[in-house]
């Protein structure tokens, strides 16, 4: 092998690659990303957000290694693969191969000349990438506060690159090469990174359920090009401290090294290999098939010529359907003949149906998939791969003349521009529409397969038909009109791949928007209640926007689309403004929409709900109104009536009432204030029947009265206004808490949708920008009378008379007292038997399943899970009423609203539930979804509704935490033990991925402000008072917790965590135990990491067995627990649940365990010893799930024979 | 007829292409001969509508071509020097396919007609296998077929004879002869021996720059008693080409056939008259005419 010819080769590449526009895009773009980056848009999530706290560096190693992991293959992928890919293949098209093989260079310096020139040109690009990085955040530092930069190193930037970048590049440009070379065809080239980015992005980085086995999940990471998911799995997803990630390297592991050793190897064999398949393409060796004919046949001799006359041949005018047909005939012949249609297809179908199958819902449980569900759920996959393909066809059909050597041919016919570029669009269009429907197919079968739901084409026709088909031919349209004015396939992939890019960005910076989205991306909801009916105008606008410009991009493209080669000096040289001109006018028309549309569009962004206009509204209500009312005491509700009037068709309503406001506080009150909606028009008010005009402040009512109320004294303030809701549009996509739909109706009290709220709202026009830092509570905050954390102290009566559309069922808290229709109105009336302290009205056409004293409201194509819920809210509201107080209102109502927003409220008497949670909840699996949600959300009827927590830290914790409790007491009580421990350890796996460990605090500092908070409200809290339940014992425990409830129900001084512990330390067998647990539990941040090492098992002489191990706890925490020698199955699916696999004596092998328990403080280890009257098969630390801690999984073990048997 | 008047094209970075033609074609076929480089393709280009022209114009029957390429279209038959078809298509299948572009049709439909042109080419035994599979003269004879089909008013054809056997390429000129009795064929060729036997006149063009525009029997003619020929070695050879004008020398049983051109002085010793043909007016016209360009200095190009 000559080295010189080799780097003459190379230096030809390099030299190339330098001068091409697709280079210096792709720079642009690396640039461009590294200044983004280094605005902190992409960091470790670890660290104390509030101000002061530790910041995760983003100059550190792991985050720019995290980075480096991101977007290296997203960045660098698909540029990588085209110039590789199409390095040898471009010799080919410009006929320069086999001149360059007619001479001494041999496949191998041909084949290592051009990998040395490419990598050579991708290290410059890399090098000018990490550069970039330093130069943002070393030297142009871009508004990133000095927190989370710091100091230089250089091993920073230079190992990320070299760790997770390189392999990732070699990989993919040596099987682009290989795919080039050897395949022949562009379009096999986009395959490879089409294909990883799918796969890593929604499937190898994403797809972590709980359940996945450790082996099957280090092979995910071992087969991740990028590195990302071994850096998430080894280092992010237990978060480790912002001091770790700053300061330490990343520390490789055996799997690392041998995954990059392994993506190395792999790119260098494919270009080993595409030496040797080059070598013998060259010399023209061919497989020949068995039976084929060797020969040729041989030409006739001539015949004799005949007059051309003879053969009658006529010219006429074709029409332009005949010649657009003729154009996307043969074009659709090519396409279906390119591989790449048979490798991307497939990929669609895999992606759509794989994500279908692991997608995950609420509780990290299977969706129970709808067809509305699917078209929505595939959008996004859908979007992103039909571009990238219609990119690379449109591109590879407008070149096809060009390569094929017809295009002087072409260009002569009297065929019309127009024909030729619509011609090749159809055809364009008709493959994606096969993919359409072939993913139609897919998604039809993934039904089948689940056995639940009915299939129905409508919701595809809606999302695919309308939403989705206008993204493709705007698409099309502007990779077409690129191509007419660069002429450059190059240039327009590095055009289009920018486009996407940058939308991409927009999209995870927030800043995009409906006039910005031209591909929906993470803008469509579906709703089977309500499908699009929120923001429907802003669906309409975007699509006419985006067709509009379809048909802009169209009409550019064909005035552009020179079939004649232009002059170029002479056009240089004369300079003509008229015809410019009157180009500019011909075009006008078609730009006349699209700026309409795009305008309008603009303008309904900015005025709705999401826009500027109502933000700056709800920014001015905050900064006029924050320091005279965040601390001013309200005047207590003693009674609400409302008579509310609904239009679900216009999104309308007419609410007026009357609150009984009484002042309960020594003193007297002389103004109080009241928060209004942005959508309240007409607003009137009387203050004991007469008008009465507020001082408004933005949406603020301030009310002065002209005699102060004294303690005790009430007032009647009446309400009156008409309006719709929500506002407008969103910003970029509907998502909503309360909403009037012609679907479905949610309004609440908590905020001023349906009725003013007493006081100010402290969160209402609260943004990054404005945020405040949570008030710091004095350490006995809690001692006197504590306020309520739901702003009302006392509960009153409420009567809530809804009247709207005959066909509606109309629900609100408390007894309906009377449901009448007149004139195709319904009037319904609902009330509280019981007070209350918040209500809501929620509304839908449904179906009802009734059951002891419980009624479910359900769309009549949701009652898949209704049996499962039924039975929760009845036990729920059986058994809570046992164990803590029963329940003193008539009915337990639940009913469904539409999915544009995801919750469960818990509102007394009457719970609301997002179709998407529990209704459309696979009841596959540990967690039972259904049964887990709804048995939370009823026990928040006992405590939040009951038990109303008092204002502070830790309040929440009384309300979330004990109903998460309460469905740890639920689901043994229903299901058994089995699926007990499963939920159990449900919510430990996600607590353990959602903590932070260094800003985690104590129980009872949790104020709601921080990342992390959340997972303890809700999973650590819940642990927490189940462990106590057993450190009590059952009985005690529980009844220390109705004396609790008993104690606070109905008390002015509501109570928090502190209070908590104080009142349950009565029912404590041994005070100074439950001291020492509640400190750790309650007032301390601990949690155990239990490890077993050398297990060990030893046969006795009597036969019976002996298990030894050390057991270490590597956590916090001092815990009493039990460790298990087992074996068999304890709970095997399909059995009743809670019993033990198998009869004795029978074939299977019954389940047995023999326990020890021991005490372990933090970083304790003990040699544990369990004897054994049967042979062991595994050791398993907390069998039952009574002790919170980290890492379960790991906490077991296979003991081995002793080597002394 | 085909009109083309003071016919400019520079290429970006001075390149002078074409300097200036003027061209007269009322009918039948017309050679356009040079060297490679002369401007002959460019030209071509130009009058079928696919290279927009730095400055002049050219008419076909009074409409101008250069502001309407698309009215030339419509009454064009095309064959460019360098070409090649859907690799994956039969050559009926791309026959046919041009044919609906083109709106042309034969009695008996698209398909019909597609076969009996490749007939007319010599390529019925083809006409199933893919394009991929041809040959290089199989190639140009379904190029051939394509620019034959309709009733083109003009036939534009670019070195067609490239890859054809002798027995093809006489097929061919009866083809390209038919099709010249009542339409205007532009022929575009370095052989001479095409102009010769095929063009009723022809022009010669070298350096962007029309040299002469005759007949080729005018062009014989014009040398008539002016041509000298004789065998001599290599030496003499040199020498003749130092002081004489050669128009050809061939290597014949290993001496120098050599023709001269001597309008005026003695032919050298042992040089007979000879009768001039075409190729001895075609490089003697070659060698005439200086090369001048319109802009700076710059070579032609074709």
């Amino acid at each position: 092998m000559s080295l010189r010819r080799a780097w003459t080769i190379a230096k030809a590449e390099f030299s190339f690659n330098a001068k091409r526009p697709l280079f210096w895009v792709w720079l642009l773009i690396l640039l461009l990303c590294a200044w983004g980056m280094s605005t902190g848009s992409l960091q470790i999530g670890t660290g104390d957000s509030s101000v002061g706290g530790k910041k995760a560096w983003l100059t550190s190693e792991f985050s720019q290694s995290f980075q480096f992991a991101a977007v290296g293959l997203l960045f660098y992928g698909f540029f990588v693969s085209i110039a590789a890919g199409m390095s040898i293949l471009r010799d080919g098209e410009t006929r320069v191969a086999e001149l360059l093989h007619a001479t001494p260079l041999t496949p191998a310096e041909y084949v290592w000349g051009k990998t040395f020139g490419l990598f050579l040109s991708f290290l410059v690009v890399t090098a000018a990438h990490v550069g970039a990085n330093a130069f943002f955040n070393h030297v142009a530092v871009t508004g990133t506060d000095a927190e989370f930069l710091g100091p230089f190193a250089l091993g920073n930037y230079l190992l990320p690159p070299l760790l997770f970048g390189a392999p990732c590049i070699l990989f993919l440009a040596g099987f682009a090469l290989a795919t080039g070379t050897l395949g022949r065809r562009p379009i096999l080239i986009y395959f490879l990174p089409v294909a990883a980015v799918l796969l890593c992005g929604f499937f190898v980085w994403t797809w972590k359920p709980h359940w996945l086995p450790l082996a099957w999940d280090r092979v995910l990471m071992a087969f991740d090009p990028a590195g990302i998911r071994w850096l998430q799995r080894t280092y992010l997803d237990v978060d480790r401290g912002v001091d770790f990630y700053n300061r330490e390297p990343v520390a490789l592991d055996a799997l690392f090294v041998w995954s990059r050793l392994g993506f190395v190897a792999l790119g260098l064999c494919a270009i080993g290999f595409t030496q040797r398949r080059l070598a013998v393409v060259l010399r023209g060796a061919h497989p020949v098939r068995r039976g084929a004919s060797r020969f040729l046949a041989p030409e006739r001799s001539p015949l004799a010529p005949t007059s051309l006359a003879a053969l009658g041949m006529r010219r006429g005018a074709t029409s332009f359907p005949a010649q657009v047909a003729s154009v996307a005939r043969v074009e659709l012949c090519e396409l279906v003949r390119s591989p790449g249609l048979y490798l991307f297809g497939p990929l669609i179908l895999i992606q759509t149906v794989g994500t279908a199958f692991t997608r995950t819902g609420a509780f990290d449980t299977p969706v129970l998939w709808t067809s509305g569900l699917l078209a929505q759920g595939s959008f996004n996959t859908l979007t992103l791969l039909l571009c990238l393909l219609i990119l690379f066809y449109t591109v590879e059909s407008l070149e096809r003349e060009r390569m094929a050597g017809l295009a002087s041919i072409f260009a002569a016919t009297p065929l019309r521009s127009g024909a030729i570029l619509v011609g090749k669009t159809i055809a364009n269009a008709v493959l994606c529409a096969a993919l359409l429907l072939a993913t139609l197919l897919a998604c039809g079968i993934v039904m089948l397969v689940q056995g639940e739901g009915r299939f129905a084409l409508g919701p595809f026709a809606l999302v695919w038909g309308l939403l989705l088909l206008p993204t493709f031919v705007l698409w099309s349209s502007f990779v077409a009109c690129a191509w007419t004015f660069v002429k450059s396939r190059y240039t327009v992939y590095a055009l289009a791949l920018g486009v996407l890019l940058l939308t991409g960005w927009l999209q995870l910076t927030g800043k995009m928007n409906w006039v910005g989205n031209w591909n929906l991306w993470n803008a469509v909801t579906w709703s089977d209640l309500a499908p699009l009916e929120m923001d429907r105008s802003a669906y309409v606008l975007n699509r006419v926007f985006a067709l509009s410009l379809a048909a802009f991009f169209l009409g550019l493209a064909v005035k552009g689309f020179e079939r004649r080669e232009p002059d170029a000096v002479g056009r240089a040289t004369r300079r003509r403004p008229k015809l410019f001109l009157r180009s500019a006018l011909r075009l006008a028309p078609l730009a006349l929409v699209p700026v309409v549309s795009g305008v309008v569009l603009a303008l309904e962004v900015r005025d709705g709900s999401g826009g500027g206009a109502l933000r700056k509204e709800a920014h001015d209500y905050w900064s006029a109104n924050l320091r005279t009312w965040a601390d001013v005491r309200n005047p207590g509700l003693a009674s609400a009536e409302v008579e509310l009037e609904l239009d679900p068709a216009r999104h309308g309503l007419r609410s007026r009432g009357t609150f009984r406001l009484v002042n309960d506080e020594p003193e007297s009150l002389a103004r109080f204030a009241m928060t209004t909606g942005p959508h309240w028009e007409d607003v009137c008010w009387t203050l004991d029947g007469e008008p009465f005009e507020p001082v408004k402040k933005t949406l603020l009512h301030v009310f002065r009265l002209e005699r102060a109320l004294a303690t005790g004294e009430a007032l009647d303030l009446g309400f009156s206004f008409e309006g719709s809701f929500p506002p407008g549009i969103s910003k970029n996509g509907p998502r909503a808490s309360e909403f009037i739909l012609e679907g479905g109706v949610v309004l609440t009290s908590f905020s001023p949708s349906f009725v003013p709220v007493v006081g100010f709202l402290e969160e209402m026009g609260v943004e990054q920008e404005n945020r405040t830092e949570p008030r710091d509570y004095p350490p006995d905050f809690y001692v006197g009378k504590t306020p309520s954390a739901f702003g009302v102290e006392v509960p009153y009566p409420v009567r809530v008379t809804v009247c709207g559309p005959a066909d509606y069922v109309y629900n609100s808290v408390g007894v309906k007292t009377s449901d009448t229709v007149a004139d195709g109105v319904r009037t319904v009336r609902w009330e509280s038997d019981h007070p209350v302290l918040f209500f809501n009205v929620v509304a839908g056409r449904w179906n009802e399943a009734r059951r002891e004293g419980t009624v479910i409201y359900h769309a009549p194509e949701h009652a898949a899970n209704v049996p499962a819920m039924s039975e929760a809210l009845a036990a729920a509201r059986r058994w809570y009423g046992e164990w803590f107080s029963p329940f003193p209102w008539e009915e337990l109502k639940l009913s469904e609203f539409p999915g544009y927003a995801g919750y469960a409220q818990g509102f007394p008497t009457n719970i609301t539930f997002s179709e998407n949670i529990g209704f459309l909840t696979s009841a596959r699996g540990d967690a039972d979804a259904p049964f887990m949600v709804t048995a939370h959300e009823a026990a928040h009827q006992w405590w939040g509704n009951r038990l109303v927590p008092g204002q502070g830290p830790g309040g929440d914790l009384l309300s979330e935490g004990t109903s998460h409790f309460s469905t740890i007491l639920l689901f043994e009580a229903v299901k058994g033990l089995g699926p007990r421990i499963g939920f159990c350890e449900n919510i430990e796996n996600r607590y353990a991925e959602n903590r932070q460990a260094d800003s985690e605090r104590p129980l009872t500092e949790i104020d709601g402000s921080r990342a992390g908070d959340e997972t303890v409200t809700y999973d650590k809290a819940g642990w927490v008072f189940w462990m106590l339940l057993q450190h009590l014992g059952r009985e005690r425990g529980l009844a220390g917790y109705r004396s609790f409830l008993e104690h606070y129900e109905g008390n002015p001084d509501h109570p928090v965590l502190q209070d908590f512990v104080a009142h349950l330390r009565e029912f404590a067998p041994d005070a100074d135990a439950y001291d020492a647990f509640t400190r750790q539990w309650f007032f301390e941040v601990v949690v155990p990491r239990y490890e077993l090492r050398d297990a060990m098992k030893e046969r006795l002489a009597d036969g019976s067995w002996r298990v030894t191990a050390n057991l270490r706890n590597a956590g916090t925490g001092t815990m009493a627990v039990e460790v298990a020698a087992a074996r068999g199955v304890r709970f095997p699916e399909g059995e009743e649940q809670g019993v033990l696999a198998a009869e004795p004596g029978g074939d299977e092998d019954p389940y047995q365990d023999a326990r020890a328990t021991v005490v372990l403080g933090a970083g304790e280890e003990r040699t544990i010893e369990i004897p054994c009257g049967f042979e062991p098969v595994e050791l398993v630390v907390d069998p039952d799930a009574l002790v919170l801690q980290l890492e379960r999984k790991k906490a077991r073990a296979e003991p081995r024979r002793s080597a002394s048997m | 007829m085909l009109s083309v008047r003071s016919l400019v094209k520079i290429y970006p970075g001075n390149v002078c292409a074409l300097q200036g033609i003027d061209l007269d074609v009322p009918g039948g076929m017309f050679g356009l001969l040079g060297p490679n480089g002369a401007g002959k393709t460019t030209l071509m280009r130009i009058v079928a509508g696919l290279l927009e022209p730095t400055s002049g114009g050219v008419t076909l029957d009074g409409e101008d071509v250069v502001a309407h390429p698309e009215a030339v279209r419509a009454r064009l038959g095309y064959l460019p020097q360098e070409f090649g078809f859907y690799p994956h298509l039969t050559g009926e299948e791309m026959l046919e396919h041009l044919l609906r572009l083109k709106g042309v049709e034969g009695p008996g439909g698209v398909k019909q007609l597609a076969r009996e042109l490749l007939e007319r080419v010599n390529l019925s035994f083809a006409s199933k296998r893919k394009v991929k599979s041809y040959s290089g003269g199989m190639r140009q004879r379904l190029g051939i077929a394509q620019a034959i089909a309709g009733d083109p008013r003009l036939v534009i054809v670019d070195e067609p004879t490239a890859g054809l056997d002798p027995e093809e390429r006489l097929r061919f000129y009866r083809l390209l002869a038919e099709l010249a009795t009542n339409r205007i064929v532009l022929l575009s060729t370095h052989i001479v021996e095409d102009v010769s036997i095929l063009c009723r006149r022809f022009a010669l063009i070298r350096d962007g720059r029309l040299v002469a525009e005759t007949t080729p029997s005018e062009a014989r003619l014009s040398l008539a008693g002016a041509i000298f020929e004789g065998e001599v070695g290599e030496e003499e050879l040199d020498r003749l080409r130092r002081t004489r004008r050669v128009t050809q020398a061939v290597l014949f049983e290993g001496t120098n056939r050599v023709r001269i051109y001597a309008p005026e002085e003695d032919p050298p010793e042992g040089f007979a008259p000879a009768e001039p043909t075409l190729e001895d007016a075609y490089f003697v016209l070659m060698q005439s005419v200086p090369a001048v360009s319109l802009v700076g200095a710059a070579g032609g190009r074709a």
